[in-house]
């Protein structure tokens, strides 16, 4: 995939960029917002990772001036501001995540490939069962069944599955747990999360050969068949 | 006699412009004494947040200057990268220092923007309890709840998750295994009132009105481990940016009780009583 970074900080777009190489992806670098500006509209992007802060145009307002050309990549929105308001003013302005200043890597990439993978899966018809090796839920019934066995889960169980489902095969991270499955924006002291996911393991991994829910150590969980 | 009238006219005007004027000017002194000593406590206040973020900051500085000076004499691959994990642990550390201390600067001075809309506050709280349920459990402590049904308040849901989160992670944090903490939510008289409340040590009188305050810990360690000191600031800052407050008293459980209050909607069904 081809990606776009308009990020001004010179050492920090370099470092970003090296990661993003190294996880496979071709990255293009801007360093003020009119260069972004001009590189996006190129069209040659899978997704756009934008600082908001720059000399120049900033961020949001170059973000904006692509949507409102009708373009649709999608953007990961990068800000040093994480209060809520800001987070929602960026989405409004056509962003399709974001992340805080100074992040941790892991996370960013998280979000990078979860937005990679959404843009590809678009278009098809709205799915009703989801599939990993021999595990499988049924969106409508809310229903899980593995190996031919029904698994009884609580309803944010379900939802929790149902997210690494959907991104089976990449890792998630924490925040993106606590956002997408309990729609909270800011990170508890308490592992919270952890110990809702060893509960899930219990349910869907503890009586089974295989274990399909891996922890990532220092970038947070990964559903997939193979070890 | 028009010119008695007019001496007396003029001596009534002047009088009266000279209580206006003595009036105004008095006004304005107390206005400057009142933000004479407005300054002087928010100057106190900022001298010593300073002083503390020093502190704070200053203990995992030295610990990671240390860590690193002495990798820089190995020539071992393997202590190199144990000393960048320690590197980046003290960095998160000193990361979530400031920014909690941002988070507080603004919600104190205003700068954030509450966006309040109704919030279905007992399905708030129950989702906290079924947040919390299984990390108390696995510490060996009962979460229960006593939770008022069709609570409704205005408010920013994701403000009040912190606070209850922060309360909820304070509780897990001091009180011992075996312990009980309960969340309850009630409206009283026109108010929400939720409170957190332990079995666990408690807090002393003395620290009660310190609690709130920036950089307060129970425990005199200052590690990061311990948590900086920051999350009941952060409660506060929270809670009246709601319009509502926290407070601390003793608990029948025997150890803290923090109550948030908050302005509840007229919608509210008023149940002094939770179920």
């Amino acid at each position: 995939m081809k990606l776009l970074i308009m990020e001004d900080d010179v050492a920090a777009a370099r470092s970003l960029k090296e990661g993003l190489e190294q996880a496979g992806h071709g990255v293009d670098l801007a360093h003020d917002g009119d260069q972004g500006y001009a590189l996006a509209r190129q069209g040659h992007h899978d997704l756009w990772i934008m600082d908001v802060m720059m000399p120049g145009r900033d961020g949001l307002s170059v973000l904006k001036a692509l949507r409102d050309e009708g373009r649709r990549t999608p953007a990961l929105i990068v800000s040093a501001l994480g209060e809520v308001d800001e987070r929602v003013e960026g989405l409004r302005a056509g962003g399709d995540d974001y992340v805080v200043k100074p992040y941790a890597f892991a996370e960013l990439l998280a979000r990078v490939e979860a937005l990679l993978r959404r843009a590809h899966a678009f278009g098809g018809s709205p799915e009703t069962s989801l599939e990993l090796a021999d595990l499988k839920i049924d969106l409508l019934s809310r229903s899980v069944i593995r190996a031919g066995q029904a698994i009884d889960l609580q309803p944010r169980e379900f939802r929790l599955l149902e997210y690494l489902m959907r991104n089976a095969g990449q890792v998630v991270t924490r925040t993106m747990l606590l956002e997408n499955v309990w729609e909270y924006f800011f990170d508890p002291q308490t592992n919270v999360v952890d110990v809702h996911i060893s509960r899930l393991r219990q349910k869907i991994d503890k009586s089974f050969a295989t274990p399909l829910l891996h922890t990532v150590r220092g970038e947070g969980y990964i559903l997939r068949a193979e070890r | 006699m028009s010119g008695m009238w007019l001496f007396v006219m003029i001596l009534l005007l002047g009088a009266m412009a000279a209580g206006v004027g003595f009036w105004w000017v008095r006004r304005r002194e107390q206005k400057v004494a009142m933000l004479r000593e407005r300054l002087v406590t928010v100057t106190q206040c900022a001298r010593q947040t300073g002083d503390n973020i020093a502190h704070d900051l200053r203990t995992p500085l030295t610990r990671l200057r240390g860590d690193v000076e002495a990798a820089l004499r190995q020539d071992d691959a393997a202590a190199h990268r144990a000393t960048l994990e320690r590197t980046l642990g003290e960095v998160e550390g000193m990361q979530s220092i400031i920014n909690a201390l941002l988070t507080l600067g603004q919600a104190e001075a205003g700068g954030i923007r509450v966006k309040k809309r109704p919030v279905d506050l007992t399905a708030l709280l129950e989702e906290m309890l079924e947040l919390y349920i299984p990390s108390a459990e696995e510490r060996q402590l009962r979460l229960e709840g006593r939770i008022a049904p069709r609570m409704l308040i205005e408010a920013d849901r994701q403000l009040l998750a912190r606070i209850f989160s922060n309360l909820l992670d304070n509780a897990l944090k001091y009180v011992p295994a075996g312990g009980l903490i309960m969340l309850t939510g009630a409206i009283k008289g026109g108010r929400a009132e939720i409170t957190v409340e332990d079995s666990g040590p408690g807090v002393p009188q003395e620290m009660r009105e310190k609690i709130f305050e920036r950089f307060t810990r129970l425990d005199s360690s200052r590690t990061i481990a311990s948590g900086a000191g920051l999350g009941l600031s952060l409660v506060k800052a929270f809670a009246r940016l709601l319009q509502g407050d926290v407070t601390i008293g003793s608990s029948s459980l025997g150890g803290a009780a923090f109550s948030v209050t908050l302005p509840a909607s007229a919608a509210s069904v008023s149940t002094p009583f939770p179920r």
